[in-house]
């Protein structure tokens, strides 16, 4: 999973030539194989060096507060949102849908590396929410909806189809 | 004038030196590559500084890497000078701002035309789908925001007389058009597809003068989306490159009395009477600026235009104070002095009515030499300097009238002048502005009661003369009225 997710990554920020990767452990952490470098380990470490050698720092934030916010949310997607157990999706989700109330981006005002990660990571939930669901939780699907057609982010993961006209609730505020 | 000046500019073959040197921000996009350079739109857009509609086109400039420059201030444009000029309205014949001219000559009015013409295609919308509802943004903004926006706004920037039920109808209509777009907004990201388009910008910058002057945090609160997608827009950098930072309000602005007293034209008309209460807030709104119109022509002579919300954006701004305010009333009124000197023969009328009405205590009279005689070479090149100056000084006008004169030749000149300055200090150091060319001069204040002041005055103002303290003969004259 992980390794499929870098190589969009990899694609989405228009590098040419793909790296290499392998897996460590059960957790099947990825580690970037370097021919003339150390070998990097985990998603975060390797999603950050990506960014830099594509040369796009401001996906990693443009002031210092942005960029403190973009690693917890870097943070989160590994520690939280990955391998969660199903009992806390729920909470996941409603946190996400308060936080994102006033936010169009998970990290300030522009779209960071935290949008693109934070949208692997949760693809997979988002895919077996009902359709009550996703509307229960606007603000997460209109984020999700908005990365999604992201210029060049989706690459391996299924178009997700978001409603925008309510079958259900009659708004949530 | 200031318009002709510019446009020979921008079509010299020269043009990027004189671009680089003219006082007229460049959006800062450069395209890769030539081929691209071409189709893009280029030119400059006529209006006052700080104009919302303006806004429009600069922000799809920025999104588009269109070449826009600005002209807002002189000498490239001055709003209510260069937008009455017949090279002007031969362009652009309504005379109204912003308007666009590009540098192959194309000319365009109309913010939203000019906007679109500026944009690229996702801006536009790239389906037919997406720019019909590009469109239909628009559209919206003008006829649905504009007008109660402007009910509402206006008598708290002190432009309009406040009328409470207006007020509170403006209001009204307020609500419903947020609550319309925070209900369209409330799964989505920005108003036409997923992304930023004309749409976005235009509704934006129609939001602008509410999110900053009334909708304060209470007034907003059930309207987190519309909030939320605003904010996002405003910090989209193409956005803050133009906006710069904008406060959203704190606390929703009153009707100013006061503003609103010190705005009205200086007769000493009567207050205007609260209008018809069953009328709507668009219907006051005609019915305020006709009123106005008329207003005007009662109280005729002063050539004051009917500006509107422009006149909203310029109160809004600080205002940069009027260096000459603490000035007692004087009895010399200089234009009446310059209307004589324009219109009738100097040494006859126009010099014994200076001398009869001059006021010594509000006014003195200045000296001022060129420093750097040695550094003029072609006469018409020093006649630009004085020219150039004069253009600066433009704001002082009110206040000042000068005579300036080249003397000698071809690598052979100087240049002095009169000048007659509100005041007994000399103006340039009132103003940051005004200081550019002041240090290029000797300034010597004269002695009014003395000989040379009255001789020189005479020659100066009448171009003829022995100029004894020059040693050169009289080449031409220049009058800065
Ligand atoms: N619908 C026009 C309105 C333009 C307009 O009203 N411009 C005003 C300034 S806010 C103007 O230039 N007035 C000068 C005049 O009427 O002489 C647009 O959006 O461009």
């Amino acid at each position: 999973m992980a390794l499929r997710e870098l190589s969009s990554l990899e694609k989405s920020l228009g590098l040419k030539k793909p790296n290499k990767y392998s897996t460590q452990g059960d957790k099947k952490v990825p580690v970037l194989q370097s021919n003339n470098g150390p070998s990097l380990t985990g998603l975060v470490t390797i999603a950050t060096h990506l960014v830099r050698e594509a040369n796009r720092p401001e996906l990693l934030g443009s002031t210092a507060e942005q960029r403190a916010v973009v690693q917890q949310w870097l943070e989160y997607r590994v520690t939280k949102l990955d391998n969660c157990p199903k009992e806390e999706i729920k909470t996941i989700l409603q946190d996400l849908n308060q936080y994102l109330e006033d936010k169009v981006y998970m990290a300030g005002d522009t779209f960071t590396l935290a949008d693109t990660l934070m949208y692997y990571g949760i693809h997979r939930i988002m895919v077996d929410l009902a359709v009550q669901e996703k509307e229960k939780h606007a603000n997460v699907s209109r984020w999700f909806d908005h990365v999604q057609h992201y210029p060049g982010v989706r690459h391996h993961l299924p178009l997700l189809v978001v409603l925008r006209n309510r079958l259900y609730t009659s708004g949530h505020h | 004038m200031h318009f002709e000046v510019l446009s020979r500019n921008t079509s010299t073959p020269c043009s990027d030196v004189a671009r680089a040197r003219s006082p007229i921000r460049q959006s800062c996009a450069q395209p890769f590559f030539l081929s691209l350079d071409l189709k893009m739109a280029a030119g400059t857009l006529y209006t006052y500084p700080e104009n919302w509609r303006a806004f429009k086109a600069q922000i799809a400039a920025q999104y588009s890497g269109a070449h826009l420059k600005v002209a807002s201030t002189p000498p490239a444009f001055t709003f209510g000078q260069t937008n009455r000029t017949p090279a002007f309205l031969s362009n652009f014949p309504l005379g109204k701002v912003p308007a666009f001219q590009g540098d192959d000559g194309f000319c365009l009015f109309e913010s939203n035309a000019i906007a679109h013409y500026l944009s690229n295609d996702a801006l536009r919308g790239s389906t037919p789908q997406a720019s019909a509802q590009v469109l239909q943004w628009v559209s919206f903004a003008d006829s649905e925001i504009i007008p109660p926006a402007s009910a509402w706004v206006f008598p708290t920037l002190g432009i309009m007389q406040y009328n409470k039920q207006a007020t509170e109808q403006a209001k009204e209509e307020v609500k419903r058009v947020l609550a319309v777009l925070n209900q369209h907004l409330n799964t989505r990201t920005f108003l036409v597809g997923e992304r930023v388009s004309l749409a976005d910008i235009t509704v934006v910058c129609s939001l602008l003068w509410l999110y900053k002057q009334v909708l304060e945090p209470a007034f907003r609160e059930p309207y987190p989306n519309v909030t939320r997608w605003f904010v996002t827009c405003i910090n989209q950098p193409q956005f803050k490159a133009v906006l710069g930072e904008v406060k959203l309000c704190d606390k929703m602005a009153q009707f100013d009395a006061r503003k609103f007293a010190e705005m009205q034209p200086k007769k000493d008309a009567p207050p205007k009477k609260e209008k018809g209460s069953k009328e709507g807030g668009k219907q006051q709104e005609k019915k305020e600026k006709k009123e106005k119109k008329e207003d005007k022509k009662a109280s005729a002579p002063a050539p004051e235009e009917e500006m509107d919300e422009c006149e909203a954006a310029l109160a809004a701004e600080p205002k940069t104070k009027d260096p000459f305010a603490h000035l007692p009333k004087s009895t010399f009124v200089l234009d009446e002095f310059k209307r004589k000197y324009s219109n009738e023969d100097t040494l006859t009328v126009a010099l014994p009515h200076f001398w009869e009405h001059f006021d010594r205590e509000g006014f003195s009279i200045w000296y001022g030499e060129y420093r750097f005689p040695d550094e003029l070479t072609m006469t018409f090149m020093s006649c630009n300097l004085i020219t150039g100056m004069f253009q600066r000084l433009d704001k002082l006008r009110k206040n000042a009238f000068a005579s300036v004169i080249l003397f000698g030749s071809n690598n052979d000149s100087s240049i002095s002048g009169i000048w007659v300055f509100r005041g007994q200090d000399l103006a340039f150091t009132l103003c940051e502005d005004w200081q550019i060319d002041y240090e290029s001069y000797n300034w010597r204040k004269l002695d009014v009661d003395s000989e040379e002041c009255k001789t020189m005055v005479k020659e100066y103002f009448a171009w003829e003369g022995e100029f004894k303290h020059v040693g050169k003969p009289f080449n031409q004259g220049k009058i800065f009225k």
